[in-house]
């Protein structure tokens, strides 16, 4: 019976009714769609900036990662190879030797990252060969070729073809030097790493720097990148105490903190947002319940109980909060769902985004439907919360003030 | 010993409309009522008919004094028995607007014995016994928009004795009416009065409403001018 109640005094004060509808379902199906946007972005943005270079987990020696010094060196990178073949969850494995020289031009002397990667490997596990600029990608065959960042070549002033030295300590503590040729120039748009980095194929390296079956570290391309955490400590068990294994998330700490800022403000935004609806709803459930004083005088005049009038107007709200969120989810899912399957192109910003070599012109939205739930849920929460006030403060009238109220 | 079925003692009740004012309602009132008589009550504009009738029914409470209800107190006690009391036991009629706006006269009638926890056949028979009474069986499917003021007072007394209540309280259910229909009322109320056997006091300023009662008490500045058994 109260229940027919509610629904019929839903459909009465049909302007209440609709208007909470659509100011809830819309802000649901923002919410939702927002939380859509911003986990789509920040898992581009972090699949970008992971995938450029760094990597989703990454291999050392024990020790490594505090010091990364020549003793800390993997001196046995075939055995972990070995150990890591057809270990379910990699998709690659790939070595790498980083080390810091001095590079000479004809022009200028200047500092830098000098790496030794497997060519085809890194392909699949870095945008190192897709941020190619000019000139070509390294092969594993070559011998004194440099592929090197933009801005390095612009320091030392030389263009593909153009000769270069450089002088290093080899992993055995020699003097290390060669004349070097740049096949290639590279621009992942990360400023500092074009302003650094270069790479030669790993066997050149190895007979150059005297670093036969070294490597400074591993990467590991996972087959599924969003299990990288898991998948880095499954390695680590494997590995032992002799190495340390550490995903994405512990080697770009600074990253994540970025996102979740971001994420802060983004539902700051939201909050605000919310405030104001709450209001609105607060607002219109109390010109409704308050029309209704008489009336409920009357229920409790006859007998009806505080809390069956509690339960009854707030049968109202849940049924119309309800409704509400399950269209705005409706509403909020299909967007985020159409906009997963046709990412938002940001028309117009495609040479920038190029330029930074982040290949997120097209920026899908996340499809997550427990997530979408959980907007649901919240807003859900908020929407009957904000009937609470009007209906406690003419469930506190007494019957007869009720009655008598004008 | 042989008690009254409704015992009004010493009653007094004074309001407080602002911080300084005072207005005494009502001054030391004693009344008693037997089981099934049709009382009247009357007086001038703010003699305090409404506030007795309220407090009578355990919808106010008096500032001093008592009232006892089939020898059970009903003032001082707590509000959640007030509401089972005027659940099952009291029925009450307001001068206008007694009705849910949005149920049909039959929902209407049906909401307190619903409320009581009665079966559904119950209500069914219930709701058609009263509704023949009343001469209503007909509007029982209109929502009470689309009733006259007549109508609605007759459904609102339907409601009232549906549930068979000890006690029907109506505070000037005539008023809104014109004359015809008011007596029609009252000769409705009087035929359950004395069908029912159930105790009906009601308010009146109308001369020719006041006429049809049996036992008629006469307020005036909260004090009871007359206390008398006409006809
Ligand atoms: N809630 C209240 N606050 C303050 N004063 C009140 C209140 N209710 C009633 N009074 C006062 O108490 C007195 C009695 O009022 P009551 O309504 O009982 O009179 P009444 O006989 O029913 O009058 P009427 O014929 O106009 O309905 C009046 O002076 C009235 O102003
Ligand atoms: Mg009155």
């Amino acid at each position: 019976m109260f229940f027919k109640i509610a629904i019929r005094n839903i459909f009465a004060y049909r302007k209440r009714s609709i208007i909470t509808v659509i100011l809830l379902a819309c802000t649901t199906a923002l919410l939702v769609f927002a939380t859509a946007y911003m986990d789509g972005s920040h898992g581009r943005l972090i699949q970008s900036s992971v995938e450029i270079y760094p990597g989703y987990v990454q291999i050392t020696h024990q020790g490594f990662r505090e010091n990364p010094s020549l003793e800390n060196l993997i001196f046995d990178a075939a055995q972990v190879s070995e150990s890591l073949q057809d270990f379910p969850g990699i998709e690659v494995l790939t070595p790498r030797f980083e080390s810091y020289v001095l590079f000479s031009s004809a022009e200028k002397a200047v500092g830098g990252m000098f790496t030794a990667i497997d060519p085809e490997k890194e392909r699949q596990v870095s945008r190192l060969a897709a941020s190619l600029k000019q000139g070509s990608y390294l092969t594993s065959t070559d011998q004194a070729l440099v592929y090197m960042g933009s801005e390095l070549a612009k320091r030392l002033k030389v263009g593909v073809g153009d000769q270069l030295a450089f002088v290093g300590t080899g992993a055995d503590y020699s003097f290390a030097a060669d004349t070097l040729t740049v096949k290639g120039i590279f621009q992942t748009g990360l400023f500092d790493f074009d302003s650094r980095a270069s790479f030669v194929a790993k066997p050149y390296f190895d007979r150059v720097m005297a670093a036969e079956n070294y490597a400074t570290h591993f990467i590991v391309q996972p087959v599924r990148p969003a299990e990288a955490a898991t998948l880095e400590v499954a390695i680590g068990q494997r590995l032992g105490a002799e190495y340390e294994s550490a995903s994405w998330q512990q080697t770009m700490a600074g990253l994540v903190q970025a996102m979740r800022v971001d994420s802060i403000f983004g539902y700051i935004t939201l909050a605000i947002i919310f405030m104001v609806i709450f209001f609105v709803v607060m607002i219109y459930t109390l010109l409704v319940v308050y029309a209704r004083v008489r009336e409920i005088g009357i229920l409790r005049a006859v007998g009806t109980g505080p809390g069956q009038i509690f339960s009854m107007l707030l049968l109202e709200s849940v049924l119309l909060g309800l409704v509400s969120v399950l269209l705005g989810g409706l509403i909020g899912g299909a967007l985020a769902y159409y906009f997963h399957i046709n990412p938002i192109v940001f028309s117009g910003f495609d040479e920038q985004f190029k330029q930074y070599g982040l290949a997120l012109t097209a920026m899908p939205t996340d499809f997550a439907p427990l997530v979408i739930l959980r907007d649901m849920a919240v807003m859900f929460v908020l929407s009957v919360s904000a009937t609470l006030y009007p209906i406690f403060k003419v469930n506190a009238f007494k019957p007869i003030e009720a009655i008598h109220h004008v | 010993m042989n008690q009254p079925f409704l015992d009004v003692k010493k009653i007094s009740k004074i309001f407080h409309p602002g911080r300084e004012v005072k207005v005494q309602a009502l001054v030391d009132i004693s009344l008693t009522f037997d089981r099934g008589e049709f009382v009247v009550i009357s007086g001038p504009s703010g003699s305090g008919k409404t506030t007795l009738l309220n407090i009578m029914g355990g919808l106010d409470s008096p500032t001093a004094g008592d009232v006892f209800l089939d020898g059970e107190r009903i003032t001082g006690v707590e509000e959640k028995f007030l509401s089972r009391l005027r659940r099952d036991h009291i029925g009450f009629v307001f001068q206008a607007y007694n009705l849910i706006p949005v149920l049909t006269a039959r929902e209407n009638i049906e909401y307190v014995m619903q409320l009581q926890g009665r079966s559904r056949s119950e209500c069914d028979r219930r709701t058609r016994e009263v509704a023949e009474k009343l001469a209503i069986a007909e509007l029982l499917d209109k929502l009470p928009g689309e009733m006259s003021g007549g109508q609605q007072q007759r459904v609102a007394v339907a409601r009232a004795v549906a549930s068979r209540p000890k006690l029907i309280l109506a505070d000037e259910p005539t008023a809104n009416l014109d004359s015809k229909s008011a007596e029609g009322l009252m000769d409705m109320m009087q035929s359950l009065n004395q069908d029912e056997r159930i105790t009906i006091i009601f308010s009146s300023h109308d001369p020719l409403v006041i006429g049809k009662a049996k036992h008629s008490i006469l307020l005036k500045d909260g004090q009871v001018t007359a206390d008398e058994f006409p006809g």
